[in-house]
């Protein structure tokens, strides 16, 4: 996962307290910087933006400019958090910091650009790697998951025989039916790769399974291009715990949910079903579902 | 007229003087007496007031930041504050200096405080 510390601008730029807004507003003019962090000694005591420097006569002292309260963000932190930090303070940079001492500035527009980066182009969903994060996330908020892995049914035939720009438009499309079963703050669509999606829900392992099934029969009902039928088949794992997990190593729990339910998917398509949740069959017998 | 003046001019050099008045009066040290009240868009902001006050008379006077349309401080003496409350004392101040000054401005204002008691004594 990448970290702010990778990214951000490590050649720090600061001023002091008892600087004045002239001189600060020539050095922003010189280094073409829009904020720059306030120090006293090495501590961080604000931060002063262009924004300030333009409410404020140029003879006053940096301290009666500056905001004195800093979002900061230790260095150790992901691309995410620090993109949340932003969004949720509306601000246009983050000082980067490694316990008290201000080390480098992370732009927003430069996160935006990283973050880029993880947004699959084609269909304009998060990349496989957002799974894990936003998966670890709900964990660590003490949300059980689960996970639907979902395969369109031999895509591969359609690519071959209509070719890539229509197998294309076919993805986009899969996309939008998807995101349009998706509820808000509850279920979380990604493209994993080629023809696989993958949903992250909150929900139950019984409401994942009845919104794998309203996806694939969406799939199916779709009215295509050309007359192509598509259809796909689903997995779902996870999602029965309802209560936070103790001991279990986070990622791994992810990676095992991401893995058994892309083994249901397979079954379900060997099959013939359009869902199979992961263990269904011991479940069954054990009288739990 | 103006050949007259061209021959002046060329005849020899404009007559220049110079007068000089000096006025002397004590410095106040700090340069205020009582209270400042500092505009939001003034040249000196309360930190650069508290640091010079800090170094000239530490200890005597006081910094409130304040809510106010046109001020976002004010720098009261503390001896002033022993005669009448800030809460009594700056509304008043500010209704006052809002109404002769504007954002831009640092306003330094003598305040007078005369405290009347009338006490009854049993004889």
């Amino acid at each position: 996962m990448q970290t702010v510390g990778e990214i951000m601008t490590k050649e720090l730029v600061t001023v002091k307290p008892e600087d004045s807004v002239a001189r600060v507003a020539n050095l922003m003019e010189r280094t073409k910087i829009g904020g720059l962090p306030v120090v006293e000694g090495r501590r961080l005591v604000g931060i002063i933006t262009s924004r300030d420097i333009r409410r404020c006569h140029p003879n006053r002292l940096i301290a009666d400019a500056m905001t004195k309260e800093v979002v900061t963000i230790p260095h150790t932190c992901s691309l995410w958090e620090a993109k949340e930090l932003v969004e949720r303070h509306c601000i246009e940079r983050l000082v980067v910091v490694d316990g008290d001492y201000p080390v480098g500035v992370v732009t927003k527009s430069l996160l935006y650009a990283e973050l880029g980066k993880y947004i699959d182009a084609l269909t304009g969903l998060h990349k496989a790697e957002f799974i894990q994060r936003k998966a670890l996330e709900l964990l660590q908020d003490g949300k059980e998951i689960a996970i639907i892995f979902l395969d369109l049914d031999n895509f591969g035939a359609v690519d071959k025989e209509l070719g890539h720009v229509v197998g294309d438009e076919i993805l986009c499309r899969v996309a939008k039916v998807l995101g349009s079963l998706v509820e808000e703050g509850f279920d979380y669509l990604f493209r994993y790769a080629g023809d696989e999606f993958v949903v992250v829900t909150v929900k139950s392992l019984e409401e994942a399974r009845k919104l794998a099934l309203r996806m694939v029969n969406a799939i199916s009902e779709e009215k295509w291009p050309l007359g192509i039928k598509v259809a796909a088949s689903a997995g779902v794992a996870g999602g029965r715990r309802a209560s936070p997990r103790q001991g279990d190593f986070e990622p791994y729990t992810v990676s095992d949910l991401i893995n058994m339910s892309s083994l249901a998917s397979t079954r379900a398509k060997k099959e013939g079903r359009q869902v199979v949740i992961a263990g269904e069959i011991g479940l069954r017998e054990a009288g739990c579902i | 007229m103006s050949s007259k003046t061209g021959s002046y001019l060329r005849g020899s050099e404009p007559l220049r003087k110079a007068e000089m008045t000096i006025r002397l009066s004590e410095f106040e040290i700090p340069p205020m007496q009582d209270a400042l009240l500092v505009g939001k868009k003034a040249p000196i902001g309360p930190e650069a007031v508290r640091r010079m006050v800090d170094a000239l008379s530490p200890e005597q006077y006081e910094i409130i930041r304040i809510e106010h349309h046109v001020f976002e401080a004010a720098v009261l003496k503390r001896s002033l504050l022993k005669l009448l409350p800030a809460e009594k004392l700056l509304p008043i101040l500010l209704e006052e200096c809002e109404r002769v000054s504007d954002e831009q401005a640092v306003v330094k204002a003598q305040v007078n405080i005369v405290i009347q008691v009338n006490r009854a004594v049993d004889l």
